[in-house]
């Protein structure tokens, strides 16, 4: 029996449902157990003057009351460029900067303390904005450009051409378990950390070096996350290391749990953008050349924001070819927490620019947005791979495509990075889903709707998503899995990949049953844990299951050969019964084991692995898996980044009331193809969650800040993420029946990420909508559009004609 | 008089004394018992991860209701029972909800799971036929950031109902019940660094506050709960109010609503969807089930947020508010009543007994607006109550109250006049709605600007035209059927933006 392919429940499902799953503030407090909490820096731009945190220490139940000279290690920290602190020392960036941090008993005692420090800083102009960063050109990084054919002149000869600029907002994670770790002090130096993170590897290192030690006395441990969407996956650092400071110099157990309030307002978001753009196009809407430049607003450090853009310009083109193109990158420092990956990692950025100027050439043209999206799709021709790879090298090199290549590849397939566009399901997607979801008809509902109704409006879009799956950083897509067989015929199993909800260790617990023939219960995952998988990457970009999963498989794979042979050898061989000895035709299922040639003559996997034992067979092993073929120079903005694309699309439908503002989204259809899933209940839940997560990112989260740069909205009272009213009273979800996905696991997709940018399709409801009242006039929204946003642009075109009429 | 709070938990007796009887119920479940299924993410009631039952006893039975426990303390809840994720499970086996929850993926992540389970439990103790309506309505209390909640609808939606069990079956309720009759009839005051008083008599009540006129009064505590969280309140003396009978039940009086200060904002949803659907209707989008079942009306109008869902309705059928202190019993109209931004004429010794709602007649319409970032629990953005009274086609007298708009709700009284006499068309009604814009001074913060809130306030009253003429075109004239149920046909979502709001902080 397979277990690959069934909709077997979350791993964690029963533990979850009857309150018994431990995360980090469950675990019961330890003897002498320290709790942490830090006193943040009052400015969000400012020069420390002096700290005096005498009196703090004097309050009854503190035992340690920490600056940045008390860390033993490094104070400087990062995961790219090392310009963050942990303590501030100098100058503060943000406001809540940690500066000191105070360890005690209780909390009463640590509430106390945090009022006695008294902080002098003086403050600095700060910067929060976009355009007052790219005023001061207060900028983090290079200018990236991804480009392709002479846009200004492919523009300029161009039918058409519209410009200008588009805001998209930051979003707040919202894990539901807040940034937390209990560090445990071991002997010579040694700590062990338990910490809600996406990256134990990084906190490892970062542990190390902020409590200066070396990597290897440093054990991190992972069992699962009340959620990360990537707010877990750098800036679970922080806290960790935090902890570790504590544990290291007071020699106690110390737990900080961040709440809800300081979470966010004090870790990192989706990263603001604001793009500005020219494009030219053809009166069928066909796409000549575009010119885009996004600014992304990084906040006060690096962090993962030179990637994030990246990844926003890697989808700018989302599902379209592009011929002319021209796409410019470049990171804002402003004096907000840094802001950081956020599930979709500046895709969703990326695709939400190319969905709104695509709506734009709609309504300038007076089409059908569903019409300019099907003329400008790539194509979907079969591609020999091998020639893809060549033309992608070719490009990654930097040289001039050959001819010959060229052209056998039709143009409508590359990329505007030089990647061949292969399996593309989306044209198919296209014919689909506008018919199942009754499209046509209901468009002409809406007009007739919209002509007649003076109080509401409808608006409808169709937008689709093409999301590169693999790290665009190399050296990331690697993964290790240690699997142990006990005697007894069970299967211990511990990867690199993190659980936060997304379901990767029911997949790998899946795919080691089928590999080793199993039942799927014999199989547990351990805890993730730096001491049995090192050097491991971060669960992030969709791939935790295609990493992790290919890491497992190829450790099983060896192990069921290693067995095979010995069965053969040992069990099978039976010469009287003319049975030679032949591992190929040994097989696992089931939890049994047999040669195919006498399968009346069995034995169980448990009998197996006892004999092995016995006679000296090693019983574990450890598996390892690098992406094949993936790469991309930033330098020259080519290179064949992704291994495969996960494609969808979704129709969504809105109703907005004229007079409040209000809108509700009536109807999605939603179509995604997946490949062959490995857990078709868990794929269905990511595609779901991930919609709505989208769908609040575009409609209701908005972050607000005061003039001071303190965010507002830092709680569930005022950050509004979709609640179970949001779910769509019609809400059609359906995936493509489709085993072309050859490169990945299982022929599986990852689809943790994808289904959040079809969000966009409700933001582009809502334009379309507006565009009926705005009569012609190509109606400005931000994203999200908010209610406010909503009958603030309807006021401004009643208003106009109004004016016109006067 | 006891010194000390009895509180069951699973079935079990805790007696609670000294600085204990301080902390939430969360903490104490969390800390103290080491039941840790109970979650904390925002200890502020808005996320529903710490979802309990508590189960108070009327007459002989044990009633159930859910409530979130990071804004409870335990000297609220003297006299309970409550139950957590970890006592419902059916004889160590998951219970029904649980198998669907599970077999459904209705969890992902897992931190939200717990006190979805609770409110899906309470769900089922009241009803055993639902569908995804009942579920949502249900659901509307607890956050789920990782699967969008299709999958947890559409397990509720597979619970197996028939081998449900009530909480009944599993905490037989004799036992408690014979233990609370006898204790909750007591007074109780614990005092550690901070004095803690439950009042059983009005009497006693005004005494303490008389002596105490400092005191921070409770009822059900989900304002000042939220505010002793946030370390915006730390008051050295409490009095509870939740052991006082009289304060309790709604009825209908002399053709008015005569709601006890501790009617909870669920008993008023339930009582009004008879006598005043618009009031009902407008309560149904306030916060959320566990927090209706805690919040008062009487908590409604004496937190006095310029938001406050309930109030707006008061002011525009002309209510009251009945005040008892030392010296007997006074009612106070409520355009009386505030003074200024949470301020009212509230003597240090008095609290609110009754609020006093009178109903409209006939020719008489009511329409209640709440608009908010997101339409279920959310704290409103802006809020307007409308009271009308015509005569043939023109307004015979009319009163317009908004919320959000000043530090206090607001009469709109050059309005009003103007509307006075005026025939019911779409253009005078478009015409107040400027005078309306100039006579409101909104700023801007968290919620909307002051622009947006400007432009519902001058917008609202042809909302209102048209949610009573009935017209989708905006030709429509005259009112529909002058109940005020006029409800556009254009109007497949939301006839009305049922609604009001309060401020939490
Ligand atoms: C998650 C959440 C959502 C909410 N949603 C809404 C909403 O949609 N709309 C809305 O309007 N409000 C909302 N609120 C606010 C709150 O629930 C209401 O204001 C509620 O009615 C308060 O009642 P309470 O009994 O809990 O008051 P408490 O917190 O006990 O008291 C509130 C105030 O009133 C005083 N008080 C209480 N009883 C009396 C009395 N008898 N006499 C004199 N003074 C008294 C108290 O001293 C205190 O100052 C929400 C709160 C939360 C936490
Ligand atoms: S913790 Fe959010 S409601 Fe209690
Ligand atoms: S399952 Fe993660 S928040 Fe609900």
């Amino acid at each position: 029996m397979a277990y690959v392919g069934k909709d077997i429940p979350h791993d964690s499902a029963i533990g979850h449902v009857s309150g018994e799953s431990i995360f980090i503030d469950d675990i019961p407090p330890a003897r002498g157990e320290l709790l942490c909490d830090f006193v943040g820096s009052p400015a969000a731009h400012g020069k420390l003057i002096s700290v005096d945190i005498e009196e703090a220490k004097g309050v009854a139940g503190v035992v340690a009351v920490l600056v940045a000279k008390d860390i033993p290690g490094h104070n400087k920290f990062g995961p790219v460029v090392k310009d963050e602190r942990l303590l501030v020392d100098d100058v503060a960036e943000f406001l809540g900067a940690p500066i000191v941090l105070i360890a005690a008993e209780n909390r009463d005692a640590l509430r106390e303390a945090k009022k006695r420090v008294k902080v002098e800083m003086q403050p600095l102009k700060p910067i929060f904005s976009i355009d007052d960063a790219i005023a001061a050109k207060s900028f983090l990084g290079p200018q990236r450009v991804i480009a392709r054919g002479d846009v200004e002149k492919a523009i300029g000869s161009s039918e058409y051409t519209l410009e200008g600029a588009l805001e998209v907002g930051g979003q707040e994670h919202f894990y539901l378990e807040s940034q937390a770790a209990i560090v445990y002090p071991g002997e010579h130096g040694a700590v062990i950390v338990h910490s809600s993170t996406q990256h134990p590897t990084e906190v490892q290192s970062i542990v190390a070096e902020v409590i200066g030690v070396p990597f290897n006395k440093v054990t991190v441990i992972c069992k699962r996350m009340g959620g990360g969407f990537g707010g877990k996956e750098t800036q679970a650092a922080q806290p960790a290391a935090m902890a570790a400071l504590v544990a290291t110099l007071t020699k106690r157990p110390a737990r900080i749990v961040y709440n809800k309030d300081d979470d966010m307002r004090f870790t990192g978001k989706r990263h603001p953008f604001k793009s500005w753009y020219k494009v030219g196009f053809d009166k069928s809407g066909q796409i000549t050349a575009l010119s885009i430049d996004h600014y992304s607003n990084g906040g006060c450090t690096v962090d993962l924001s030179l990637a994030v853009l990246e990844r926003a310009m890697l989808h700018t083109d989302n599902a379209y070819y592009l011929p002319n193109v021209r796409i410019t990158g470049q990171v804002c420092k402003t004096n907000l927490p840094s802001n950081t990956a956020f599930r979709g990692f500046g895709g969703p950025q990326g695709v939400a620019n190319i969905e709104n100027i695509i709506e734009e050439i709609a309504i300038k043209l007076g089409k059908d947005s569903l019409e300019v999206r099907r003329c400008n799709l790539y194509g979907s021709e079969e591609i020999d791979p091998q020639i893809a790879q060549i033309h992608a090298d070719s490009e990654e090199k930097n040289l001039r495509k050959s001819a010959q290549s060229a052209d056998e590849i039709s143009s409508r397939l590359e990329t505007p990075y030089g990647q061949i566009v292969q399996n593309n399901t989306l044209p198919e997607i296209f014919e689909k889903l506008p018919a199942t979801s009754d499209y046509e008809k209901r468009r002409q509902e809406i007009e007739q709707f919209n002509r007649r109704n003076r109080w509401q409006l409808r608006g409808m879009s169709m937008t689709p998503v093409k999301f590169g799956i693999s790290f665009t950083k190399r050296t990331l897509n690697q993964a290790n899995a240690l699997v142990n067989i006990y005697t007894d015929g069970t299967v211990m199993v511990s990867t690199g990949g993190t659980e936060m909800g997304q379901g990767v260790n029911t997949r790998v617990r899946q795919i080691v049953a089928d590999e080793l023939g199993i039942s799927y219960d014999a199989v547990i995952m351990s805890a993730t844990n730096t001491d049995k998988n090192n050097n491991t990457s971060p669960t992030a970009a969709s791939s935790g299951t295609d990493l992790n999963g290919a890491a497992a498989a190829d450790a099983c794979g060896r192990l069921r050969n290693r067995l095979a042979e010995f069965a053969a050898d040992f069990v099978f061989n039976d010469g009287e019964a003319g049975i030679a000895a032949s591992a190929e035709n040994i097989a696992f299922e089931d939890g049994m084991v047999w040669d195919k040639r006498r399968p009346d003559h069995r034995m169980t996997f448990e009998q197996l692995v006892c004999r092995a034992y016995i006679e000296r067979v090693n019983l574990g092993e450890r598996g390892f898996y690098a992406t094949p073929g993936v790469d991309f120079n930033r330098e020259t903005g080519k290179g064949h980044p992704f291994l495969y694309y996960t494609n969808g699309a979704a129709v969504s439908e809105v109703l907005i009331d004229r007079l409040t503002g209000e809108m509700k989204v009536t109807r999605v259809d939603l179509l995604m193809d997946l490949g062959n899933m490995i857990n078709p209940g868990i794929d269905r839940g990511q595609v779901v969650g991930g919609f709505i997560q989208g769908l609040g990112w575009v409609t209701t989260e908005e972050l607000y800040y005061a003039a001071n740069g303190e965010l507002m909205s830092h709680s569930p009272t005022t950050y509004k993420i979709p609640n179970v009213g949001d779910l769509p009273p019609t809400f059609n979800v359906a995936l493509l029946d489709n085993s072309n996905n050859t490169v990945s696991l299982k022929r599986s997709k990852a689809m943790g990420e994808p289904p959040l940018l079809l969000g966009i399709s409700v933001w582009a409801a809502v334009k379309n909508a507006l565009s009926y009242a705005s009569e012609g006039e190509i109606p400005k929204l931000a994203l999200p559009s908010t209610g406010e946003r909503i009958l603030m642009a309807l006021t401004s075109y009643m208003k106009e004609r109004v004016a016109e009429s006067a | 008089m006891r010194d000390f709070l009895i509180i069951y938990v699973n079935g079990r007796r805790h007696e609670v004394r000294g600085r204990r009887a301080f902390q939430s119920l969360s903490h104490f479940l969390r800390y103290d018992l080491g039941l840790i299924g109970t979650k904390v993410v925002c200890a502020e009631g808005d996320c529903g991860s710490c979802t309990v039952f508590v189960g108070r006893h009327e007459g002989d039975k044990l009633t159930y209701r859910t409530v979130t426990s990071c804004i409870q303390f335990l000297y609220q809840l003297d006299c309970t029972h409550i139950v957590t994720i970890e006592g419902l499970k059916y004889d160590g086996q998951l219970n029904p909800v649980q198998q669907a929850m599970v077999k459904c993926q209705g969890s992902q992540c897992g931190f939200c799971t717990p006190g979805i389970v609770v409110s899906m439990c309470a769900m089922f103790e009241k009803k055993r036929d639902v569908n995804a309506d009942d579920l949502r309505g249900a659901l509307v209390g607890n956050l789920c950031r990782c699967t969008g909640y299709d999958s947890i609808v559409k397990s509720g939606l597979a619970v197996d109902t028939t081998t449900l069990r009530r909480l009944d079956d599993l905490y037989p309720p004799d036992a408690i019940v014979s233990d609370l009759i006898k204790t909750a009839g007591e007074s109780v005051r614990v005092t550690d660094q901070k004095t803690f008083f439950k009042a059983v008599t009005i009497d006693e009540a005004a005494r303490f506050r008389a002596e105490n006129p400092d005191c921070m009064i409770i009822s059900g505590g989900t304002d000042v709960g939220v505010q002793m969280n946030k370390c915006l309140r730390d008051p050295r003396s409490i009095l509870s109010l939740a052991g006082m009978q009289a304060l309790r039940g709604i009825e209908v009086k002399d053709d008015a609503i005569v709601a006890g200060a501790n009617a909870t904002i669920a008993e008023m949803e339930a009582f009004t969807r008879d006598v005043l659907p618009e009031y009902s209707r407008l309560l149904y989008y306030f916060g959320s089930p566990p927090i209706k079942n805690a919040a008062t009306i009487g908590g409604n109008v004496g937190n006095g947020s310029p938001i406050a869902d309930s109030i707006p309705a008061i002011y525009a059928m002309n209510g009251e508010v009945e005040l008892v202190g030392t010296s007997g019993s006074r009612r106070v109209n409520i355009h009386d009543y505030y003074t200024g931004y949470k301020k009212t004429v509230q003597k240090p010794d008095e609290l609110i007994a009754r609020v006093i709602i009178p109903l409209p007649k006939a020719g008489e319409t009511l329409k209640l607006y709440k608009i908010s970032r997101r339409k279920d629990l959310d704290i409103s953005a802006f809020t307007a109550a409308i009271w009308m009274r015509h005569r043939g086609n023109s307004i015979d007298d009319v009163r317009i109250v908004y919320g959000g708009v000043a530090a206090n709700i607001l009469r709109l009284r050059q309005t009003e006049d103007f509307l006075r006499g005026q025939a019911f068309t779409l253009s005078n009604l478009q015409h107040a709605g400027k005078i309306a814009r100039s006579e409101v001074k909104p700023i801007s913060d968290v919620r909307g600007s002051a622009d947006y809130r400007l432009q519902l306030g001058e917008n609202i009253l042809t909302k209102f035209f048209i949610d009573v003429s009935g017209t989708t075109s905006g030709n429509g004239n005259g009112w529909n059927d002058g109940n005020g149920n006029g409800n556009g046909n254009g109007h497949s979502v939301d006839p009305t933006l049922e609604g009001i709001a309060g401020e939490v902080h």
